[in-house]
C-alpha cells in the first residue's frame, strides 16, 4: 500500500523511478571524436554484425559472410537468408542467426546444425551470438514480439520479452538462462557466469547459475548492445545511441506512444534512430540542439554511438565516441583483432579501424 | 608631474603596538589613477583608511594641496574632498538612489520630486545610466557602485578611494567601471584604488605603489611594471609561475563517481543540468556570472532547493539525495566553502577557534550535548597550524584577520568536518597572491588524498591551473567538458559564450 502511494507520489512529482533523468556522458564516458577520426576501411551499408576467429575479421553482410583482408572484402560463405548475428565456431565454420528466424551452423564439426525454437518458443529476434569456453553458444533473442529490424517497435512498446539462451551444438540441447529481459542484445562469458546486455534498461546483468541476476553495470547513458572480449581480459561494449530526455519522456506517456505508433511513419517517431538528418520531419537525435541553424554537438548527451572499454571486472575504463555532428553513428558491433579494433557503424554503413594502443593513449592522456 | 594633491610623510599607524603601516611616504597627483597593491595584511586598507579619516595616524604627517591636515572622522575627510567607496557599499538599501545621493545634505524642506529631478540631472551629467527613483536594494553591484561614485562627486570629492571596486562585478560591469574611472580622471578627480586583480592595476592606473608587511616597497609609473615585477614586490619572491604560469601536462585519474547530478532544475537559474564529480580529482567549474555554477552546487549542499516537481536527481556516494537544509549534507560528507565569506562564511565577532569548532559541531550534531571550550581551543590550534593561519592566537576574532586568513578559517571550518566532497566557490576571491598559492596547494593536497574537490572560479587561469577536469557552464547547464591537459583559454571561453 505504502509502496503504491510512494509510486503515485513519485509519478506526480517526477521523482524516483518516475524521474525523467539521464546519466551524463562524462568521466570515462566523456565524448570524444575518436570514432569520427578513425580510419574508414570500407563502406558496407547492409552489414549487421562482426565476428573474429582471432586472426581474421568476418562481416555479416546480407546473406554473405565476408572476410576482411586489409581494405578489401572476400566472400567466405553464404547463407540462405540475411544474417542478423554472426560468430566464428571453434575449429572453423560459422554460426549465424538468420532473419528468417533460424540459427544455423555452417562448416566445422557441427555443420548443418540448426535451431528454430527454444523451449517451444520460436527464435524471433536473435541479435548476437557468443561462444563459451565449453563450446556452447550464448544467444540473445531480443524480443519475442518483434523482428530484429523492428527493434524500435519493441522499445516503444516497452517490450520485456527478451531471452538469453544457451545452446549446445554437440547434443543440440538448449536452455533459457534469463527471460523477460527488456531487449536482450549482446552477451559474453564472465568466469562461470554470463553477462547479458538489457538495452532498454541501459544495463548489463550478470546471470549466475541458480541465482538471481545482478547488475554489473547500470545507469548507462546509452542503449548497450553487443559485447566482445578484449585482448587484455576486459570487454568491448558497443552502444548504438545515447538516451535522450525526450525519448524517456515519450516512453512514460503510453497514450501518446500508442497514437504515435498507430498514426505516424516510424521514420519520424520520437524514438532512437541509428542515423538521422535525412528529413526535417525527424526529431533531433542524441539531444541535439540547433541554435540559429547550427547544430551544437556538446548539448548533452552529446554522443551518437560509442564503444565502451570495460575492465575485466566490468568497470568503465574509457570510451570512443562519434559525436552528434559526426557521421559514424549507430555503433552496433566491435571486435578486437591483432591489436586493432574493428567497429561497425550501422548508422553510416562504415567499417572503422582503430589501433587500440594508440586510441587508448589518445583518450587517456 | 604636477604638485601632489595628497601627501603622506612617514605615516605610521599602530594597533596595540603592532604597526599596520610603518613610516610610509606616499603622494598622489591631481587627476591621477593610483593603484595600491599588496598582500592581505600589507597595510593597504589602513593606509587608505588614514586618508579617509576612518582611523588617525599614530605618527607622521598628511598634506592636502600642501596644507597639513589630520582628518579624525570621515566627515572631516569629506570636507577636505576625500571620499572612500568601500567594497561593501555604504548605501541605505531601503532608500531610493536620489535619497542616498543627498543623504546628510538634504534641504530643510525635503521634496522628493525636487531631489529626483536634481539627481536625474546630476546623474545624466556624469553619463550614469541609473534611475534616481529606484530603491537601492534593487540595483546590481555595478549600479550601486555608480551611485557611490556619484555621491562622492556630488560632495565635491577631489580624491576618491576605491577598496576592491571590481571584486563583485561581472566582466561587462568591470569595463563600465573602468570607463567611469576614466571620466573621473578627465574631471581632474584623483583616484586611489586597491585591487587584487593585478591586470586591472596594470591596465588602468598611472602609477602603482606596492606595500609589504606594513612597509612601502616601491612606487613607480605603471609602464615600468609587469605582472612578475608586481608579484615579486608584493611577496618578496617569484610566484607567478607557481600560480598560473604552467600548462598542465598530466591529470589525476578519476576515482569512483562521488557525485552524479542528472537533469537538475532550479527555477530559471539551473536548467536541466547534468554532471559528475569523481574522487581523487579537482573538477573545475567555469562559466560567466549567472551561468548557474554556484546555484547547482548550493542545491547539492542543501543551501538551495531544486524544483519541487521534476527537479532532477542527485546521487551522492551512490545514494539519491534531496537535502532540504545543509546539515544532512554536512553529515553525509559534503562541505561547501562559500564565495561570500563575510556573509555566509564565518561569525565576525567569534574567535578563529570558535568558528572552526562550529564547523565540527555541525558535523557532530545530535552526538554532542555539551560544548567544550578546551576541545574548541585544541581544534582551533590544530587547524591554525595546519593551514598556516597567521594570527597572534586562536582567540583572535575573525573580523580582525586579513582576507586571506579569513578565507583559511572558512576552509578550516569545512575541512574539520572531514568531508568526502569539498566544494570551493571562488576560493581565492579577495585573497592575496601569497595566500592564493597556499590555498591552491591545499586544494591539490585534498585531491591527492582521494577527496573529490570541486572548484568554482570565474578566474580562468585559476581553473586551468588547478583542474583535472573542467566543466563549462552556460545558461544554467554544463555545455562542455575538457581535460586539464587539453583545455585552453580560447576553447573554454568559446564554450562558455556560444
Amino acid at each position: 500500500m505504502m509502496e503504491a502511494l510512494s509510486r503515485m507520489r513519485d509519478r506526480f512529482l517526477g521523482r524516483g523511478d518516475a524521474a525523467i533523468t539521464i546519466p551524463i556522458f562524462d568521466g570515462a564516458l566523456k565524448p570524444n571524436r575518436v570514432l569520427e577520426d578513425a580510419e574508414q576501411i570500407i563502406h558496407v551499408p547492409s552489414a549487421e554484425d562482426l565476428a573474429t576467429d582471432g586472426t581474421k575479421v568476418f562481416i555479416a553482410d546480407g546473406p554473405r559472410v565476408l572476410r576482411l583482408d586489409d581494405h578489401s572484402l572476400e566472400e567466405v560463405t553464404k547463407f540462405s537468408h540475411d544474417i542478423a548475428a554472426l560468430a566464428c565456431m571453434p575449429g572453423g565454420g560459422f554460426v549465424a542467426a538468420l532473419k528468417s528466424g533460424e540459427l544455423r551452423i555452417s562448416g566445422g564439426f557441427a555443420d548443418g546444425v540448426k535451431w528454430t525454437s527454444v523451449e517451444g518458443r520460436p527464435l524471433r529476434s536473435v541479435n548476437s551470438i557468443a561462444l563459451r569456453r565449453n563450446g556452447r553458444l550464448l544467444v540473445t533473442d531480443g524480443s519475442m514480439q518483434f523482428d530484429q529490424d523492428h527493434w524500435c517497435h519493441d522499445l516503444m512498446s516497452r517490450g520485456q520479452s527478451g531471452r538469453l539462451i544457451e545452446l549446445n551444438p554437440i547434443d543440440l540441447s538448449s536452455k533459457v538462462l534469463a527471460k523477460n529481459l527488456s531487449y536482450a542484445f549482446g552477451a559474453c562469458e564472465f568466469n562461470q557466469d554470463v553477462w547479458v546486455c538489457e538495452s532498454w534498461k541501459h544495463r548489463i546483468l550478470q546471470c549466475q547459475a541458480g541465482k538471481d541476476s545482478g547488475v554489473v553495470l547500470g545507469g548507462l547513458p546509452a542503449y548497450p548492445s553487443r559485447i566482445s572480449a578484449s585482448s587484455d581480459g576486459g570487454y568491448w561494449l558497443t552502444a548504438f545511441i545515447g538516451r535522450t530526455q525526450l525519448v524517456e519522456f515519450v516512453l512514460r506517456e503510453p497514450h501518446y506512444r500508442k497514437r504515435m505508433m498507430a498514426e505516424i511513419d516510424p521514420e519520424y517517431w520520437i524514438a532512437p534512430a541509428l542515423n538521422s538528418g535525412n528529413s526535417f520531419l525527424e526529431p533531433l537525435q542524441g539531444a541535439g540542439m540547433k541554435m540559429r541553424g547550427v547544430l551544437k554537438p556538446w548539448a548533452p548527451p552529446r554522443s551518437y554511438g560509442l564503444v565502451i572499454k570495460l575492465s575485466p571486472s566490468g568497470t568503465v575504463q574509457y570510451s570512443f565516441h562519434s559525436r552528434l555532428d559526426g557521421a559514424n553513428h549507430g555503433i552496433v558491433a566491435a571486435v578486437e583483432c591483432k591489436g586493432d579494433l574493428i567497429v561497425l557503424s550501422k548508422g553510416s554503413g562504415r567499417l572503422l579501424r582503430l589501433p587500440v594502443a594508440e586510441s587508448e593513449r589518445l583518450v587517456m592522456q | 608631474m604636477t604638485a601632489p594633491i595628497l601627501e603622506l610623510r612617514a605615516a605610521t599607524k599602530r594597533y596595540a603596538g603592532v604597526p599596520a603601516i610603518d613610516g610610509i611616504d606616499f603622494d598622489l597627483a591631481r587627476g591621477e589613477i593610483h593603484a595600491i597593491l599588496g598582500e592581505n595584511g600589507a597595510g593597504k586598507s589602513t593606509l587608505t583608511k588614514v586618508m579617509a579619516g576612518v582611523v588617525g595616524l599614530t605618527s607622521g604627517r598628511m598634506f592636502i594641496e600642501g596644507k597639513e591636515v589630520q582628518p579624525q572622522t570621515p566627515n572631516q575627510a569629506h570636507k577636505l574632498g576625500i571620499a572612500m567607496v568601500f567594497q561593501e557599499t555604504s548605501l541605505v538599501p531601503t532608500m531610493t538612489v536620489a535619497q542616498n545621493l543627498f543623504l546628510g545634505n538634504e534641504p530643510y524642506f525635503n521634496r522628493l520630486r525636487g531631489i529626483y529631478i536634481e539627481a536625474q540631472q546630476f546623474l545624466q551629467s556624469l553619463q550614469f545610466d541609473v534611475d534616481p527613483t529606484t530603491v537601492v536594494s534593487l540595483l546590481g553591484a555595478a549600479k550601486k557602485q555608480m551611485v557611490e561614485i556619484a555621491r562622492a562627486v556630488l560632495n565635491n570629492a577631489k580624491i576618491i578611494i576605491f577598496d576592491e571596486p571590481t571584486a563583485t562585478l561581472t566582466p561587462e560591469e568591470k569595463q563600465h567601471f573602468f570607463h567611469l574611472v576614466g571620466q573621473l580622471k578627465s574631471r581632474a578627480v584623483s583616484v586611489i584604488f586597491i585591487s587584487h586583480a593585478l591586470e586591472e592595476a596594470l591596465s588602468i592606473s598611472d602609477r602603482i605603489t606596492v606595500l609589504r608587511d606594513a612597509k612601502h616597497i616601491v612606487t613607480d609609473r605603471t609602464s615600468n611594471f609587469d605582472r612578475d615585477r608586481i608579484i615579486k614586490a608584493m611577496v618578496g619572491r617569484d610566484l607567478s609561475q607557481t600560480l598560473y604560469g604552467q600548462h598542465k601536462t598530466s591529470v589525476r585519474k578519476a576515482g569512483r563517481q562521488m557525485l552524479s547530478i542528472q537533469n537538475l532544475r532550479m527555477a530559471s537559474l539551473v536548467k536541466n543540468n547534468s554532471l559528475s564529480v569523481f574522487a581523487g580529482q579537482v573538477t573545475g567549474m567555469f562559466g560567466l556570472v549567472g551561468s548557474g555554477r554556484t546555484e547547482t552546487f548550493k542545491v547539492v549542499a542543501g543551501l538551495l532547493k531544486r524544483d519541487f516537481m521534476h527537479g532532477g536527481e542527485i546521487d551522492f556516494n551512490g545514494h539519491a539525495t534531496r537535502y532540504m537544509v545543509p546539515s544532512p549534507a554536512v553529515r553525509d560528507g559534503i562541505a561547501y566553502v562559500t564565495e561570500d565569506r563575510k556573509l555566509e562564511g564565518f561569525f565576525e565577532t567569534k574567535s578563529i577557534a570558535g568558528n572552526i569548532y562550529l564547523g565540527l559541531l555541525a558535523k557532530l550534531r545530535g552526538k554532542r550535548s555539551l560544548v567544550s571550550n578546551r576541545e574548541a581551543g585544541r581544534v582551533g590550534e590544530n587547524w591554525i597550524k595546519r593551514l598556516n593561519i597567521r594570527a597572534t592566537s586562536k582567540d583572535v576574532k575573525a573580523v580582525e584577520l586579513s582576507g586571506g586568513n579569513q578565507q583559511k578559517v572558512v576552509i578550516a571550518k569545512a575541512l574539520v568536518q572531514d568531508p568526502e566532497l569539498i566544494i570551493f566557490d571562488e576560493p581565492t576571491r579577495g585573497v592575496d597572491v601569497g595566500a592564493i598559492a597556499e590555498i591552491h596547494k591545499l586544494i591539490n593536497q585534498l585531491a591527492d588524498s582521494g577527496k573529490a574537490v570541486v572548484v568554482i572560479s570565474s578566474y580562468l587561469p585559476e581553473v586551468m591551473s588547478l583542474s583535472d577536469r573542467i566543466l563549462v557552464f552556460r545558461k544554467g547547464k554544463v555545455v562542455e567538458e575538457f581535460s586539464g591537459t587539453e583545455a585552453t583559454e580560447e576553447k573554454i571561453m568559446y564554450a562558455a559564450i556560444h
